[in-house]
């Protein structure tokens, strides 16, 4: 990335700096044995930002609505519509709502954080196995797989909640170990003898949802740490062929891939959600 | 696995700090923009409907109103009417009688005045035949003073007076 005069200029030396994206985000300072690294910072920073704009709008929030309020609820409006189409009740969509729109605007607000100008830019230099690396302050909270990771568990974690409160324990449990399938087969094999083969093999899909539900929480975490960090990647080398307008269309992709990322990421723990409060039908 | 977190650096206390993040954020938009909000929504969307009602209660009450003004116009109008006619009738009725009454006075005062005009001409009938008699037996006094002296001829004169008088 570009240099970073601010903090580094005197132990600019003999060695060159690395400048070199990690996969990872790097600890800047340690609390007790818990180390803060860059992308925490920026989650802290959206933190702020939303707890700053959530007491504002609070004090605003009137029955005849100023400019702000009347942006904020059309918005509103527009993704219940959209979510409507996704779970099929605006009962549903209701309950749901508050936590999609959370995972919406936490990943919106990291993406974007992270384009901004000074964020993986400016930093400090540490030495490392005899090298100069730079490590930048702030890191896009969505380019560290810990964050990805801690969202993607929380969504497919509630929507099993969800699941369990709304169809019961039984159904749910059914979902995944189908004991009543099991169950089934003496009583109706007298009546339907092709159970004895249709019963087993929904007891195996029900096996293979379980793997499904793994897969859902790795699909989630790598497809938006994925994109993030690729975003970044790309911006950084644009930046390093030529630092003056090239980067620009790049930001502009950015931008929406931030907006699409953190949308898809919604819209996906939302269709988790209606599939498991839904029984199972097949 | 291991190969994984150590190329990612995942680390359970990164990962809960982060998940805390996520629950500080979730709680915080959900007590502060979300509740607040879709509440003001669902009193707004009430107070619009119940005011959209109350707008078509007014109207048909304005309706109704102005149907009423109108009969009561109507009805006034033609209570108007019967009253003015009746106090034509009234009034042509009174004429009428008091025509009437007069019509009777008149011909009363006329009775009456000719009832008088009778007697008086009977009366002045009366006083000019005693006058006429009188002046006859003055004249016929004087004429025959000297000739009739008579007491019978006296008694003559007196009895073709008074038959003259009858």
């Amino acid at each position: 990335m570009t240099s970073a005069e601010q903090s580094t200029s005197e132990t600019a030396l003999n060695t060159e700096i690395q400048h070199e994206h990690t996969l990872y985000a790097e600890p800047i300072f340690t609390i007790g044995n818990f180390s803060v690294t860059n992308s925490l910072l920026n989650t802290l920073l959206v933190i702020f930002i939303v707890v700053a704009f959530g007491i504002f709008l609070k004090s605003k929030i009137k029955m005849i609505p100023g400019k702000l309020q009347n942006g904020i609820e059309m918005v509103i409006e527009l993704l219940l519509d959209v979510f409507n189409s996704v779970t099929g009740s605006r009962e549903k969509t209701l309950k749901f709502f508050p936590i999609i729109l959370s995972f919406f605007v936490f990943i919106l607000l990291n993406n974007w954080l992270g384009l901004l100008p000074g964020v993986g830019s400016i930093g400090q230099v540490v030495l490392e196995h005899n090298e100069k690396i730079f490590v930048p302050f702030f890191r896009s909270g969505m380019a560290d797989l810990n964050t990805t990771l801690a969202l993607a568990l929380i969504g497919v974690v509630v929507s099993h909640i969800f699941g369990v409160l709304t169809i019961g324990f039984w159904k749910y449990l059914n979902k995944f170990i189908n004991i009543k399938a099991l169950l089934d087969i003496p009583k109706n094999i007298i009546k339907d003898p092709s159970i004895l083969i249709i019963n087993p093999i929904k007891v195996f899909v029900g096996l293979l949802e379980i793997i499904g539900e793994l897969a859902k929480v790795a699909s989630l975490t790598f497809r938006l740490f994925g994109n993030i960090f690729a975003g970044e990647v790309l911006v950084a080398s644009m930046t390093a062929i030529l630092a003056f307008g090239l980067p620009v269309p790049f930001m502009f992709l950015e931008i929406l891939v931030g907006l699409i990322q953190a949308f898809i990421f919604a819209m996906l723990i939302l269709t988790y959600l209606t599939m498991m409060t839904s029984a199972e039908e097949h | 696995m291991d190969s994984l977190i150590e190329i990612f650096h995942i680390d359970i206390k990164l990962l809960i700090a982060q998940a805390v993040n996520f629950t500080i954020v979730f709680l915080v938009l959900y007590f502060l923009v979300f509740k607040p909000l879709s509440k003001i929504m669902a009193d707004r969307s009430e107070k619009i409907s119940k005011s959209l009602d109350d707008a078509k209660k007014i109207e048909e009450k304005l309706v109704l109103i102005e149907d009423e003004h109108k009969q009561s116009l109507i009805d006034a109008r033609k209570e108007v009417e019967l009253i003015l006619t009746k106090a034509n009738n009234q009034a042509e009725e009174s004429r009428q009688v008091m025509l009437a009454k007069t019509r009777e006075e008149i011909g009363q005062i006329i009775n009456v005045e000719k009832a008088k005009m009778q007697t008086e001409k009977a009366q002045t009938l009366k006083e000019i035949k005693n006058e006429i008699a009188d002046l006859i037996m003055i004249t016929v006094e004087k004429v025959l003073e000297k000739k009739i002296n008579s007491k019978e001829d006296k008694e003559l004169i007196k009895k073709i007076i008074r038959d003259s008088k009858k």
